[in-house]
């Protein structure tokens, strides 16, 4: 786990990002355990019960189970999940965003498109 | 030992109906709030807004105008049985009641009126604040006074404990360690904690529930991420902003024009939010609890 909480979005949402962000960086792999409720309230100064809704979104999404008297676990196949998922919102926000501010700076799509091109090549995308 | 927990467990601090006038004046109009037990809620609200006012009542340290409080459905008033619950840590000045008593008999007098008092932590929290307990209050720091009155309030382990600006007097750094111990506390025994402070932000992540005053009254009083996820600032060019909100009958709380750009804050649902977010040319953005309260407390002062 690591990263700081802003206060420009939900502590809750940030809670389960940082908790999504270690499922798709491997860190927690299936069936691992995940911090408990208290210590994430104690890592990052929250109140305990906004990070068992941060926690708690991920078990109503099927991200993660809980098992009685011990903890939360990553669910089998979450990382594979999470990332068909971010791929959606990538399409849906990120790109569209990015387009547009292309489109303020009036760039063309020839333009837009060489820029991808070589950010891609130097990220060495398959 | 500070887990050696016996306590007994907090219950409900209503304020039913309450009114109080200084002279003409109006503090508190028909004020109905009930704090749940076991949570930590903040009290947030401008300058005269009633907070002391209120926490005074509850903790029956004040007497109403009109209604009453109620703790766990008894009166509050002159009840000596539901007083021994309730903790009202007061900020201390130069000029307050107890200001010549040295630290060490303040204390000794909180021990004295709290029957759940916990001396070890008392003198855990004395000896991470390093407070001088032979000085005078009189004579300490306006940091130094917050810390003494936060020790009390704390070590009183009373089941519901008010505290009115604890963090007014300290730096950053204080104010950190003050809700990280607050929070350690809290994970321990369950208590309800009320804490008023005009530092709103950084205090935001730590209050599950938050309520708001404003000229006597309560504006909001809900879950604080419930609360500031109603909000968005909306920002586009003036007339298709204008346009975008008058089409769907949204009224801006707070505006901001520069030229012929605008920014307001708007309160709504996430399909407003989403539904705007898809015009082109507006952009939305989160709020937070401390732009939440200027616009539902700032009354139009910010147009400029």
């Amino acid at each position: 786990m690591k990263g700081t909480l802003n206060d420009q979005s939900l502590i809750y949402r940030q809670i389960a990002q940082l908790l999504e962000d270690g499922i798709l960086r491997g860190e927690y792999p299936a069936d691992t355990q995940v911090p408990s409720t208290n210590e994430l309230a104690r890592a990052f100064n929250i109140n305990p019960a906004t990070a068992a809704k941060g926690i708690n979104r991920l078990v109503d999404e099927g991200l993660l189970y809980k098992r009685r008297g011990i903890g939360m676990f990553v669910a089998p196949g979450a990382a594979e999940e999470l990332r068909k998922r971010r791929r959606e919102d990538f399409a849906r926000t990120q790109v569209k965003a990015f387009v547009r501010e292309a489109k303020r700076l009036g760039l063309t799509q020839q333009e837009l498109y060489s820029l991808v091109q070589a950010q891609a090549q130097e990220e060495e995308l398959p | 030992m500070t887990n050696n927990i016996s306590m007994p467990a907090p219950q409900a601090l209503q304020a039913a109906k309450l009114c109080k006038n200084y002279g003409k004046q109006t503090v508190l109009k028909d004020l109905d709030l009930t704090f749940e037990p076991g949570l930590i809620y903040g009290l947030i609200g401008r300058n005269g807004a009633g907070k002391t006012t209120l926490l005074g009542i509850l903790s029956g340290q004040n007497f109403a105008t009109g209604g009453q409080a109620l703790y766990g459905g008894q009166p509050v008033w002159e009840n000596s049985a539901v007083l021994s619950n309730l903790h009202f840590a007061r900020e201390l000045s130069a000029s307050s009641e107890l200001a010549t008593l040295s630290v060490k008999r303040f204390l000794q007098a909180g021990k004295m009126f709290c029957p759940c008092w916990n001396q070890s932590f008392a003198e855990e929290l004395v000896q991470k604040f390093e407070l001088p307990m032979k000085k005078m209050i009189n004579r300490l720091s306006r940091g130094q006074m917050s810390m003494v009155s936060i020790t009390a309030a704390l070590a009183s382990r009373a089941p519901v404990t008010l505290l009115d600006e604890p963090t007014a007097g300290l730096d950053v750094v204080a104010r950190e360690r003050f809700y990280r111990i607050l929070l350690e506390e809290y994970q321990r025994t369950g208590r309800t904690f009320v804490i008023s402070t005009h530092i709103i932000e950084e205090a935001a992540s730590v209050f599950e529930k938050v309520v708001i005053l404003d000229e006597g009254k309560v504006v909001a009083d809900q879950d604080t991420e419930d609360l500031v996820g109603q909000f968005r600032y909306i920002s586009g060019p003036a007339a298709l902003l204008d346009s975008a909100l008058a089409d769907r009958g949204v009224t801006p709380l707070q505006t901001q024009v520069l030229g012929g750009h605008k920014m307001v804050a708007v309160r709504g649902s996430e399909e407003l939010f989403d539904e705007l977010a898809a015009e082109d040319g507006l952009t939305v953005e989160g709020m937070n609890l401390q732009n939440v309260f200027v616009a539902l407390c700032g009354h139009g002062d910010e147009e400029g």
